[in-house]
Protein backbone atom coordinates (compact mmCIF):
# COMPACT_ATOMS: atom_id res chain seq x y z
CA UNK A 1 0.00 0.00 0.00
CA UNK A 2 2.62 2.70 0.98
CA UNK A 3 4.39 1.24 -1.95
CA UNK A 4 1.95 1.85 -4.57
CA UNK A 5 1.24 5.32 -2.78
CA UNK A 6 5.02 6.35 -3.23
CA UNK A 7 5.34 5.47 -6.73
CA UNK A 8 2.21 7.44 -7.88
CA UNK A 9 2.94 10.16 -5.32
CA UNK A 10 6.65 9.86 -7.58
CA UNK A 11 5.29 10.07 -11.18
CA UNK A 12 2.47 12.90 -10.13
CA UNK A 13 5.70 14.80 -9.01
CA UNK A 14 7.76 13.71 -12.37
CA UNK A 15 4.49 15.60 -14.45
CA UNK A 16 4.35 17.93 -12.01
CA UNK A 17 7.77 18.90 -12.30
CA UNK A 18 7.34 18.12 -16.49
CA UNK A 19 4.90 20.92 -17.11
CA UNK A 20 6.93 23.31 -14.83
CA UNK A 21 9.70 22.67 -17.20
CA UNK A 22 8.18 22.95 -20.39
CA UNK A 23 6.47 26.37 -19.02
CA UNK A 24 9.82 27.46 -18.30
CA UNK A 25 10.61 26.59 -21.82
CA UNK A 26 8.10 28.04 -23.44
CA UNK A 27 7.89 31.51 -21.69
CA UNK A 28 11.16 32.83 -22.92
CA UNK A 29 10.49 31.55 -26.34
CA UNK A 30 6.66 32.95 -26.68
CA UNK A 31 8.52 36.53 -25.21
CA UNK A 32 11.18 36.67 -27.84
CA UNK A 33 9.00 35.71 -30.50
CA UNK A 34 6.83 38.64 -29.39
CA UNK A 35 9.69 40.77 -29.65
CA UNK A 36 10.69 39.91 -33.07
CA UNK A 37 7.24 40.59 -34.63
CA UNK A 38 7.33 43.97 -33.09
CA UNK A 39 10.03 44.74 -34.17
CA UNK A 40 9.61 43.75 -38.04
CA UNK A 41 6.17 45.81 -37.51
CA UNK A 42 6.97 49.42 -36.69
CA UNK A 43 9.75 51.09 -39.10
CA UNK A 44 11.97 52.17 -35.73
CA UNK A 45 15.77 53.02 -36.84
CA UNK A 46 17.63 50.62 -34.48
CA UNK A 47 19.00 52.61 -31.43
CA UNK A 48 22.76 53.70 -31.46
CA UNK A 49 23.91 54.38 -27.92
CA UNK A 50 27.13 56.81 -28.20
CA UNK A 51 28.47 55.64 -24.87
CA UNK A 52 26.92 53.90 -22.07
CA UNK A 53 28.61 56.31 -19.39
CA UNK A 54 25.74 58.93 -18.33
CA UNK A 55 26.08 61.74 -16.07
CA UNK A 56 24.31 60.68 -12.93
CA UNK A 57 25.32 61.61 -9.29
CA UNK A 58 26.28 58.25 -8.60
CA UNK A 59 28.84 57.96 -11.81
CA UNK A 60 29.96 61.32 -10.92
CA UNK A 61 31.04 60.96 -7.48
CA UNK A 62 32.35 57.22 -7.97
CA UNK A 63 34.42 58.58 -10.76
CA UNK A 64 36.00 61.29 -8.98
CA UNK A 65 36.79 59.54 -5.22
CA UNK A 66 39.67 57.53 -6.75
CA UNK A 67 42.45 57.07 -4.41
CA UNK A 68 45.44 58.77 -6.19
CA UNK A 69 48.32 56.72 -4.49
CA UNK A 70 46.72 53.21 -5.82
CA UNK A 71 46.04 55.43 -8.90
CA UNK A 72 50.04 55.89 -8.92
CA UNK A 73 50.83 52.28 -8.36
CA UNK A 74 48.89 51.23 -11.28
CA UNK A 75 50.04 54.08 -13.92
CA UNK A 76 53.24 52.47 -13.63
CA UNK A 77 52.04 50.25 -16.51
CA UNK A 78 51.25 53.56 -18.30
CA UNK A 79 55.00 54.92 -18.24
CA UNK A 80 56.17 53.31 -20.94
CA UNK A 81 53.18 55.50 -23.48
CA UNK A 82 52.02 57.82 -21.83
CA UNK A 83 55.33 58.93 -20.12
CA UNK A 84 56.71 58.99 -16.71
CA UNK A 85 55.15 62.33 -15.53
CA UNK A 86 52.50 62.01 -17.64
CA UNK A 87 53.87 63.50 -20.82
CA UNK A 88 54.25 61.39 -24.07
CA UNK A 89 57.08 61.70 -26.30
CA UNK A 90 54.96 59.99 -29.49
CA UNK A 91 52.63 62.77 -31.19
CA UNK A 92 49.80 59.50 -31.09
CA UNK A 93 49.40 59.27 -27.70
CA UNK A 94 47.86 62.07 -25.34
CA UNK A 95 49.04 63.77 -22.35
CA UNK A 96 47.79 62.47 -19.39
CA UNK A 97 49.05 65.20 -16.95
CA UNK A 98 46.28 67.25 -15.46
CA UNK A 99 43.90 65.34 -17.03
CA UNK A 100 40.07 65.56 -16.16
CA UNK A 101 38.90 63.01 -14.35
CA UNK A 102 35.16 62.70 -14.92
CA UNK A 103 36.82 63.16 -18.99
CA UNK A 104 39.89 60.10 -18.15
CA UNK A 105 37.62 57.79 -16.17
CA UNK A 106 34.75 58.25 -19.78
CA UNK A 107 37.52 56.88 -21.85
CA UNK A 108 38.42 54.11 -19.86
CA UNK A 109 34.88 52.89 -19.56
CA UNK A 110 34.41 53.42 -23.35
CA UNK A 111 37.35 51.57 -24.34
CA UNK A 112 36.69 48.59 -22.34
CA UNK A 113 33.25 48.39 -23.67
CA UNK A 114 34.56 49.16 -27.50
CA UNK A 115 32.09 52.25 -27.98
CA UNK A 116 35.64 54.43 -28.49
CA UNK A 117 37.77 52.13 -30.64
CA UNK A 118 41.36 51.69 -29.98
CA UNK A 119 42.58 48.13 -30.27
CA UNK A 120 45.78 48.76 -27.91
CA UNK A 121 43.72 50.75 -25.21
CA UNK A 122 40.78 48.06 -25.32
CA UNK A 123 43.18 45.71 -23.91
CA UNK A 124 44.41 47.36 -21.25
CA UNK A 125 41.35 48.71 -20.40
CA UNK A 126 39.76 45.39 -20.48
CA UNK A 127 42.40 44.76 -17.91
CA UNK A 128 41.62 47.41 -15.28
CA UNK A 129 38.23 47.43 -13.11
CA UNK A 130 35.64 51.16 -13.31
CA UNK A 131 37.27 51.24 -9.56
CA UNK A 132 41.10 51.04 -10.84
CA UNK A 133 39.86 53.65 -13.58
CA UNK A 134 38.48 55.99 -10.92
CA UNK A 135 42.23 55.65 -9.27
CA UNK A 136 44.09 56.57 -12.59
CA UNK A 137 42.13 59.40 -12.51
CA UNK A 138 43.00 60.93 -9.70
CA UNK A 139 46.31 60.12 -10.46
CA UNK A 140 46.35 61.76 -13.52
CA UNK A 141 44.24 64.83 -12.29
CA UNK A 142 47.08 65.57 -9.71
CA UNK A 143 50.15 65.29 -11.93
CA UNK A 144 51.28 69.00 -12.67
CA UNK A 145 50.60 70.03 -16.47
CA UNK A 146 54.00 72.61 -16.37
CA UNK A 147 57.33 71.13 -14.49
CA UNK A 148 59.60 73.58 -14.55
CA UNK A 149 60.50 76.65 -17.00
CA UNK A 150 63.86 74.31 -18.32
CA UNK A 151 61.67 71.45 -19.15
CA UNK A 152 60.16 71.71 -22.49
CA UNK A 153 59.16 68.20 -22.59
CA UNK A 154 55.74 69.11 -22.36
CA UNK A 155 56.02 70.82 -25.76
CA UNK A 156 58.37 69.44 -27.73
CA UNK A 157 57.18 71.14 -30.94
CA UNK A 158 56.59 74.49 -32.17
CA UNK A 159 54.07 76.24 -34.47
CA UNK A 160 54.99 75.00 -37.95
CA UNK A 161 53.51 78.06 -39.70
CA UNK A 162 52.42 81.07 -37.42
CA UNK A 163 50.39 82.53 -39.85
CA UNK A 164 47.94 79.78 -38.48
CA UNK A 165 47.79 81.33 -35.31
CA UNK A 166 44.90 83.65 -36.27
CA UNK A 167 43.04 81.08 -37.41
CA UNK A 168 43.59 78.94 -34.00
CA UNK A 169 42.63 81.84 -31.68
CA UNK A 170 40.06 83.10 -33.22
CA UNK A 171 38.43 79.62 -33.07
CA UNK A 172 39.49 78.61 -29.50
CA UNK A 173 38.53 82.71 -28.48
CA UNK A 174 35.61 83.04 -30.10
CA UNK A 175 34.47 80.26 -32.29
CA UNK A 176 32.46 80.79 -35.67
CA UNK A 177 28.80 82.15 -35.07
CA UNK A 178 27.88 81.74 -38.34
CA UNK A 179 28.48 77.92 -38.88
CA UNK A 180 27.55 77.22 -35.24
CA UNK A 181 30.86 76.05 -34.24
CA UNK A 182 31.45 77.31 -29.83
CA UNK A 183 35.16 78.08 -28.98
CA UNK A 184 37.04 75.92 -27.87
CA UNK A 185 37.67 77.29 -24.59
CA UNK A 186 34.09 77.42 -23.13
CA UNK A 187 33.98 73.87 -23.11
CA UNK A 188 37.94 72.73 -22.43
CA UNK A 189 38.73 75.18 -19.94
CA UNK A 190 39.86 77.38 -19.31
CA UNK A 191 37.01 79.95 -19.26
CA UNK A 192 34.55 76.56 -18.47
CA UNK A 193 34.15 73.36 -18.41
CA UNK A 194 31.38 70.94 -19.26
CA UNK A 195 31.00 67.91 -18.05
CA UNK A 196 33.52 64.75 -19.86
CA UNK A 197 35.36 67.93 -21.72
CA UNK A 198 38.54 67.37 -21.10
CA UNK A 199 41.28 70.43 -20.57
CA UNK A 200 42.90 70.80 -23.56
CA UNK A 201 45.58 73.22 -22.93
CA UNK A 202 48.88 70.64 -22.48
CA UNK A 203 47.37 67.74 -25.11
CA UNK A 204 49.45 66.55 -27.68
CA UNK A 205 49.11 68.55 -30.78
CA UNK A 206 49.44 65.23 -33.14
CA UNK A 207 47.02 63.27 -31.25
CA UNK A 208 44.60 66.45 -31.13
CA UNK A 209 44.43 66.74 -34.64
CA UNK A 210 44.23 63.06 -35.08
CA UNK A 211 40.97 62.82 -32.77
CA UNK A 212 39.38 65.80 -34.55
CA UNK A 213 39.78 64.04 -37.78
CA UNK A 214 37.75 60.85 -36.27
CA UNK A 215 35.21 62.84 -34.98
CA UNK A 216 34.18 64.80 -38.43
CA UNK A 217 35.00 61.25 -40.27
CA UNK A 218 32.79 59.40 -37.84
CA UNK A 219 35.42 56.82 -36.49
CA UNK A 220 35.06 58.10 -33.27
CA UNK A 221 31.90 58.39 -32.06
CA UNK A 222 31.52 58.29 -28.25
CA UNK A 223 30.53 61.73 -27.24
CA UNK A 224 27.71 62.31 -25.54
CA UNK A 225 24.76 63.46 -27.47
CA UNK A 226 26.61 64.11 -30.71
CA UNK A 227 28.66 67.03 -29.13
CA UNK A 228 31.91 67.15 -30.81
CA UNK A 229 31.23 65.50 -33.84
CA UNK A 230 29.01 68.07 -34.93
CA UNK A 231 31.94 70.27 -34.50
CA UNK A 232 34.09 68.66 -36.11
CA UNK A 233 32.43 68.20 -38.91
CA UNK A 234 32.20 71.39 -39.62
CA UNK A 235 35.88 72.41 -39.50
CA UNK A 236 38.29 72.78 -42.90
CA UNK A 237 41.33 70.84 -42.70
CA UNK A 238 43.27 73.97 -42.00
CA UNK A 239 41.76 74.61 -38.71
CA UNK A 240 42.01 71.31 -37.70
CA UNK A 241 45.91 71.61 -38.27
CA UNK A 242 45.91 75.62 -36.50
CA UNK A 243 43.87 74.48 -33.61
CA UNK A 244 45.89 71.32 -33.05
CA UNK A 245 49.39 72.84 -33.57
CA UNK A 246 48.43 75.80 -31.49
CA UNK A 247 47.42 73.61 -28.31
CA UNK A 248 50.01 71.31 -28.96
CA UNK A 249 52.77 74.11 -29.06
CA UNK A 250 51.84 75.34 -25.20
CA UNK A 251 50.05 78.63 -27.01
CA UNK A 252 46.69 77.69 -25.91
CA UNK A 253 45.03 79.72 -23.18
CA UNK A 254 45.20 78.21 -19.61
CA UNK A 255 49.21 77.07 -20.13
CA UNK A 256 50.87 78.12 -16.58
CA UNK A 257 53.42 81.02 -17.47
CA UNK A 258 56.91 79.36 -18.18
CA UNK B 1 -12.07 103.73 -4.13
CA UNK B 2 -12.66 103.25 -7.91
CA UNK B 3 -9.16 104.47 -8.65
CA UNK B 4 -8.06 101.16 -6.61
CA UNK B 5 -10.29 98.79 -8.77
CA UNK B 6 -8.68 100.82 -11.61
CA UNK B 7 -5.59 99.99 -10.82
CA UNK B 8 -5.99 96.39 -9.81
CA UNK B 9 -8.01 95.85 -13.20
CA UNK B 10 -4.99 97.62 -14.88
CA UNK B 11 -2.07 95.52 -13.47
CA UNK B 12 -4.61 92.10 -14.24
CA UNK B 13 -4.56 92.71 -17.44
CA UNK B 14 -0.85 93.72 -17.37
CA UNK B 15 -0.33 90.07 -15.99
CA UNK B 16 -2.25 88.46 -18.17
CA UNK B 17 -0.41 90.22 -21.31
CA UNK B 18 2.87 88.98 -19.69
CA UNK B 19 1.64 85.38 -19.00
CA UNK B 20 -0.11 85.01 -22.54
CA UNK B 21 3.10 86.03 -23.99
CA UNK B 22 5.56 84.01 -22.12
CA UNK B 23 2.43 81.36 -22.85
CA UNK B 24 2.58 81.84 -26.84
CA UNK B 25 6.37 81.76 -26.36
CA UNK B 26 7.15 78.57 -24.52
CA UNK B 27 3.88 76.53 -25.24
CA UNK B 28 4.00 74.52 -22.23
CA UNK B 29 1.37 72.53 -21.41
CA UNK B 30 0.25 73.66 -18.06
CA UNK B 31 0.13 69.69 -16.74
CA UNK B 32 3.63 70.15 -17.02
CA UNK B 33 3.68 72.82 -14.00
CA UNK B 34 0.89 70.35 -12.17
CA UNK B 35 2.92 67.08 -12.41
CA UNK B 36 6.48 67.80 -13.09
CA UNK B 37 9.17 65.48 -13.21
CA UNK B 38 7.50 63.06 -15.73
CA UNK B 39 10.24 64.50 -18.74
CA UNK B 40 13.16 62.76 -19.58
CA UNK B 41 16.31 62.59 -17.32
CA UNK B 42 18.99 65.21 -18.99
CA UNK B 43 21.77 63.09 -18.24
CA UNK B 44 20.17 59.87 -19.80
CA UNK B 45 18.85 61.09 -22.84
CA UNK B 46 21.31 59.28 -25.03
CA UNK B 47 21.06 55.59 -23.84
CA UNK B 48 16.90 55.58 -23.50
CA UNK B 49 13.92 57.37 -25.03
CA UNK B 50 13.05 59.48 -27.99
CA UNK B 51 15.97 61.29 -27.95
CA UNK B 52 18.89 58.64 -28.42
CA UNK B 53 20.90 60.21 -31.04
CA UNK B 54 19.58 57.62 -33.87
CA UNK B 55 16.06 59.22 -33.46
CA UNK B 56 16.84 62.92 -33.60
CA UNK B 57 15.77 64.55 -37.01
CA UNK B 58 12.86 64.75 -38.98
CA UNK B 59 10.75 61.64 -38.86
CA UNK B 60 7.65 60.85 -40.47
CA UNK B 61 4.54 59.46 -38.36
CA UNK B 62 1.24 58.22 -39.56
CA UNK B 63 -0.70 60.01 -42.03
CA UNK B 64 1.68 62.15 -42.96
CA UNK B 65 2.38 64.09 -40.11
CA UNK B 66 5.95 65.01 -39.16
CA UNK B 67 7.85 65.31 -36.02
CA UNK B 68 11.17 66.86 -35.60
CA UNK B 69 12.82 65.66 -32.05
CA UNK B 70 16.20 67.65 -31.27
CA UNK B 71 18.41 68.30 -28.56
CA UNK B 72 19.76 71.59 -27.24
CA UNK B 73 22.80 71.48 -25.11
CA UNK B 74 25.80 73.51 -24.20
CA UNK B 75 27.01 74.60 -26.90
CA UNK B 76 25.50 72.88 -30.41
CA UNK B 77 21.57 72.03 -31.06
CA UNK B 78 21.71 68.52 -32.62
CA UNK B 79 21.08 67.65 -35.13
CA UNK B 80 22.90 71.07 -36.04
CA UNK B 81 20.60 71.64 -39.67
CA UNK B 82 17.27 70.10 -40.07
CA UNK B 83 15.04 69.58 -42.76
CA UNK B 84 11.32 70.60 -43.37
CA UNK B 85 8.95 70.46 -46.16
CA UNK B 86 6.87 74.15 -46.89
CA UNK B 87 3.44 74.71 -46.29
CA UNK B 88 3.09 70.88 -43.93
CA UNK B 89 2.65 71.67 -40.04
CA UNK B 90 5.85 70.33 -38.37
CA UNK B 91 5.45 69.36 -35.16
CA UNK B 92 8.61 69.69 -32.73
CA UNK B 93 9.48 67.93 -30.09
CA UNK B 94 12.27 70.02 -28.02
CA UNK B 95 14.68 69.20 -25.02
CA UNK B 96 17.34 70.13 -23.02
CA UNK B 97 20.58 68.10 -22.26
CA UNK B 98 21.44 70.84 -19.54
CA UNK B 99 20.45 74.20 -19.22
CA UNK B 100 17.33 76.55 -20.34
CA UNK B 101 17.70 77.27 -23.99
CA UNK B 102 15.40 78.97 -26.53
CA UNK B 103 15.72 78.53 -31.09
CA UNK B 104 14.38 81.49 -32.06
CA UNK B 105 13.60 80.90 -35.83
CA UNK B 106 15.14 84.21 -37.47
CA UNK B 107 12.84 85.41 -40.04
CA UNK B 108 9.94 84.03 -38.48
CA UNK B 109 8.45 85.34 -35.11
CA UNK B 110 8.43 81.32 -33.79
CA UNK B 111 10.24 80.49 -30.28
CA UNK B 112 10.59 77.35 -28.81
CA UNK B 113 11.86 77.31 -25.31
CA UNK B 114 14.46 73.88 -24.35
CA UNK B 115 14.16 73.01 -20.74
CA UNK B 116 16.06 70.37 -19.42
CA UNK B 117 14.01 67.51 -18.11
CA UNK B 118 10.79 68.78 -20.12
CA UNK B 119 9.36 67.78 -23.56
CA UNK B 120 8.60 71.58 -25.20
CA UNK B 121 5.77 70.20 -27.99
CA UNK B 122 4.59 72.48 -30.93
CA UNK B 123 3.66 72.82 -34.07
CA UNK B 124 4.00 75.85 -36.80
CA UNK B 125 4.06 75.94 -40.52
CA UNK B 126 6.68 77.28 -42.30
CA UNK B 127 5.22 78.68 -45.35
CA UNK B 128 8.08 79.43 -47.74
CA UNK B 129 10.95 77.89 -48.39
CA UNK B 130 14.27 79.10 -47.59
CA UNK B 131 17.10 78.86 -45.05
CA UNK B 132 16.71 79.92 -41.14
CA UNK B 133 19.47 80.58 -38.74
CA UNK B 134 18.45 78.98 -35.32
CA UNK B 135 20.67 81.30 -32.78
CA UNK B 136 19.95 80.42 -29.08
CA UNK B 137 17.69 82.87 -27.65
CA UNK B 138 18.71 82.43 -24.15
CA UNK B 139 21.91 83.07 -22.23
CA UNK B 140 23.10 79.40 -21.54
CA UNK B 141 26.98 79.67 -20.79
CA UNK B 142 30.18 80.89 -21.84
CA UNK B 143 29.75 79.55 -25.59
CA UNK B 144 26.16 81.13 -25.75
CA UNK B 145 26.78 83.21 -28.69
CA UNK B 146 28.15 80.82 -30.88
CA UNK B 147 25.36 78.49 -30.62
CA UNK B 148 23.23 78.44 -33.65
CA UNK B 149 21.55 76.09 -35.74
CA UNK B 150 19.98 75.85 -39.11
CA UNK B 151 16.83 75.21 -40.40
CA UNK B 152 16.33 74.57 -44.59
CA UNK B 153 13.29 74.59 -45.71
CA UNK B 154 12.27 72.74 -49.19
CA UNK B 155 9.34 72.59 -51.28
CA UNK B 156 7.01 69.76 -50.06
CA UNK B 157 7.84 67.75 -53.58
CA UNK B 158 11.02 68.26 -53.07
CA UNK B 159 10.92 66.64 -49.64
CA UNK B 160 11.80 63.23 -51.15
CA UNK B 161 9.14 60.82 -49.05
CA UNK B 162 11.11 59.53 -45.97
CA UNK B 163 12.28 55.65 -46.09
CA UNK B 164 10.54 53.73 -43.34
CA UNK B 165 13.06 53.68 -40.50
CA UNK B 166 14.82 57.28 -41.58
CA UNK B 167 15.47 60.35 -39.85
CA UNK B 168 15.90 63.15 -41.74
CA UNK B 169 18.66 66.30 -41.63
CA UNK B 170 21.16 68.32 -43.56
CA UNK B 171 24.11 67.38 -41.30
CA UNK B 172 27.61 67.41 -43.41
CA UNK B 173 28.20 63.44 -43.95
Amino acid sequence: MSHVSRTTRLRKGLRCFETLALLFLAIPLLLSGRKSSAQSRNSEPPVRVSSNVAWTDETISFASSGNAFRGLLIARRCNRCHGEEGFSSVAAFPNLAGEDQLSFWKQMQDFRSGKRISPVMQGIGNGLTARDSADLAAYYSMLPTASDSQDNRAFPHVMQDPSRARIAIRLIVFGDGQRGIPPCQSCHGPVAYVKGAPPLATQNGGYLQEQLEHFANGYRTNDINVRMRSIARQLTEDEKTAVSEYYGAGLGPGVNPR
Amino acid sequence: MKKKIGFVAAMTLVGLAILSTRFYEVDLPVWHFLGGGKGPDPATLHLRGEFVESNLGAAEGPVGSLTVRMIAQQFVFVPQCIVVPAGVPVHFRITSADAVHMLSFLGTDYGLKALPGVVTESSFTFDKPGKFKIPCHEFCGAGHYAMRGQLEVVPRDQFASLLPGERRTCEPR
